[in-house]
């Protein structure tokens, strides 16, 4: 990143990103925390745009912002129950995961400064989904079909544990 | 190893093309079937279900020609060591699926998704041991993980078992999202997903030289999710939950399908990740800057300590199974750790022993539970004197994990042990030992309440309810642990194919 601006949208969103994480992780109201997720999500997607991957943005923004997040902030608004719930948590061995979080961090950013990560060549801007489309039909066609599988599992598992009690 | 396109993969992969098209069929039986009375209704479901697996195994079992070949482009393997897993999980669903017949705490509803669920396991776990590919392991991991939670939490209306699906998904889903955080560092330390292209960029001096703090961040991570699987200390914690809450046929699968091909995973990522084999394909050397060995060692020794020792305060024959199996994920690793063939052998001998009589023990958990109701070891009290056969076959069983001779048990520890002391680590050996002493006092505690205690009370002894199909199958795993000295020289011959094919790695 030669200029200014690209370096100021990162900084930008990558404080956007780790501000609503920290709300939606203490954040003592479920909505508040749905929504907050709706920043963090978006701006991952705004970090894959940035990277050339455009594909993976655009699945990010559907996939994430538009399905999964809809649907718990449907889930949140339709239960009145959960909508006036003040989540009653508490921390405990504050000192202790303090340590440990520290720790991790130290450890974590001394490895990715430090570490000489393999770089891959640059290639030229341009659409992805074609290349992606093509992995996934040719060389990567076994993980696709076993991504279905688990797929169809998780639906089966999923119908199988809300089913009502009657039924047992 | 020949690296093969989609197309001329498909001939070496057809158990697992029969496994999913089995789990399909048996879920449109039992939508079909839903109008049945009850027991068609179950012959629907169980008989594809079986056919399928036979199918499956008996596709299996003639792969026997020395062929060693990436499938769908380095994806998973095909090799003697994959064949040879292919068979233990195949067999060992077969057994689980006879096993829920008459279990009394499954009360048989929802009969074909429990099948489907478990067919789904099963070829997960095939395509988890052959993985070559950290996509594919991770993806392979994951299906059999969320296929495991729901079975697991089967039982709706019970507590424990809701407690225990809780519990698994909790641990499960920190120990996979750890592992992929550490697979996503090894992909940017070595720009591949494929093992033997991270072996080779692993290998070269300038890696060597500077990404020592990063290997040894990633393998902790990566361990995090094997380790789950594999149930070794410090992974553990789920597991004497989870078993006891699971109704007894799932804890069965699980104590022994999951383990398998967690051990399975760590060979293939060490051993063709991590590792260089020598000329003559006989032992391996360790590639990068990390000393994983020593790693291994330890996570073995403290595993098989815990394992032991933990289980010496059981009251619950669950709880207590569980920790004698992990006990004996620590014996298993001990296998990993001497970089030979000789060592893999010897862990795939341990695991088929071990498929045969912790199998068993579940099984004579399940009758005892039908007819007592209870999984308390002091309700086992005095059943030698309403099924002498059934406790006899569970003093076999209990015999050969504690590793008496002459049954199986010994074998498998005593092979082990001496392939550990042929590597030079003697000690190693002898703590497998002192260890061994310790498990033999819990598993002796179990059969002296079955045989010595509530005999003086004048109860009148009813004989126990055995279901014939119970006693054919407890038959069946109870023969291979008396006969295992005869059988030795065929299960030697069986290992030693399977690691040939496996150094072609």
């Amino acid at each position: 990143m030669e200029t200014l601006g690209p370096q100021i949208i990162f900084w930008a969103f990558a404080a956007l990103m780790l501000g609503s994480a920290f709300i939606v992780v203490h954040g003592k109201n479920l909505v508040r925390s749905a929504f907050s997720l709706l920043a963090t999500f978006f701006s991952a997607a705004v970090f894959y745009v940035m990277l050339g991957a455009d594909f993976l943005a655009g699945v990010q923004l559907l996939v994430y912002v538009g399905g999964i997040l809809t649907l718990l902030v449907f889930g949140v608004m339709l239960t009145n129950r959960i909508y006036n719930l003040n989540l009653e948590t508490q921390t405990f061995q504050v000192l202790p995961g303090a340590l440990v979080s520290l720790a991790v961090f130290v450890i974590l950013t001394t490895v990715v400064v430090r570490t000489p990560w393999s770089q891959s060549a640059l290639i030229e801007d341009g659409p992805t989904t074609p290349i992606i489309g093509r992995a996934l039909m040719t060389e990567y066609v076994l993980p696709f079909e076993i991504a279905s599988v688990l797929l169809l599992v998780a639906l089966l598992g999923a119908a199988m544990l809300v089913r009502r009690r009657t039924d047992l | 190893m020949e690296r093969l396109d989609t197309i001329s993969s498909l001939q070496y992969f057809v158990p697992e093309i029969v496994l999913v098209f089995t789990l399909m069929a048996v879920l449109v039986c039992d939508l079909v079937s839903k109008n049945r009375a009850p027991r068609e209704r179950r012959l629907l479901i169980v008989i594809p279900s079986l056919i399928g697996l036979v199918v499956a195994l008996s596709y299996s079992l003639q792969g026997s020609e020395a062929v060693s070949a990436g499938l769908f482009h380095n994806m998973v393997a095909f090799d003697g060591f994959g064949q040879m897993l292919r068979v233990i999980f195949i067999v060992t669903s077969i057994f689980v699926l006879l096993f829920t017949l008459h279990s009394n705490e499954l009360r048989l509803v929802h009969h074909g998704e429990l099948l489907v669920l478990l067919l789904t396991v099963t070829v997960a776990l095939i395509w988890m041991a052959n993985s070559i590919n950290l996509l594919m392991i991770y993806l392979a991991l994951e299906t059999v993980s969320v296929a495991s939670y729901v079975m697991v939490g089967y039982l709706k209306t019970d507590r424990l078992s809701n407690e225990a699906s809780l519990k698994y998904i909790l641990f499960g889903a920190v120990s996979t999202g750890t592992m992929l955080f550490g697979l996503s560092l090894l992909y940017g330390l070595t720009g591949s997903l494929d093992l033997f292209e991270i072996r080779s960029a692993l290998s070269s001096q300038e890696v060597v030289a500077s990404s020592g703090p990063a290997l040894m961040v990633i393998l902790v991570l990566v361990l995090a999710g094997i380790g789950f699987k594999m149930a070794t200390v410090p992974f553990h914690f789920w597991c004497p939950d989870v078993y006891t809450g699971a109704p007894t046929p799932v804890t069965a699968f699980l104590s022994v399908g999951p383990k398998v091909a967690g051990f399975a995973v760590l060979i293939r990522f060490f051993y063709g990740g991590l590792a260089s084999p020598s000329e003559d394909g006989a032992s391996w050397a360790m590639v990068g800057s990390v000393d994983w060995q020593t790693m291994l060692m330890g996570i073995s020794v403290i595993t098989m300590t815990l394992g032991n020792v933990g289980a010496l305060l059981q009251t619950n024959m669950k709880r207590l199974l569980a920790y004698s199996s992990i006990a004996h994920a620590g014996y298993i690793m001990m296998g990993a750790v001497v970089l030979s063939g000789e060592g893999i052998q010897a862990m795939l001998a341990y695991m088929i022993i071990y498929l045969f009589m912790n199998l068993g023990a579940f099984l004579v958990v399940i009758v005892v539970h039908n007819d007592v109701g209870s999984f308390d070891i002091k309700d086992y009290a005095g059943i030698w004197r309403r099924a002498p056969l059934l406790t006899i076959g569970m003093g076999i069983l209990l015999f050969s994990l504690m590793g008496i001779p002459p049954f199986a048990g010994f074998l498998a520890k005593w092979y082990i042990f001496s392939v550990v002391i042929d590597a030079g680590l003697g000690w190693f050996a002898v703590i497998g030992g002192l260890n061994s002493a310790i498990g033999a006092f819990y598993y002796l505690k179990i059969l002296k309440t079955m045989f010595i205690d509530g005999s003086d009370t004048p109860e009148p002894s009813t004989p126990l309810a055995l279901q014939p199909l119970y006693a054919g199958l407890l038959l069946v795993l109870i023969v291979p642990n008396i006969i295992g000295l005869l059988l030795w020289g065929y299960l030697d011959r069986v290992t030693e194919f399977s690691q040939k094919l496996l150094d072609a790695m």
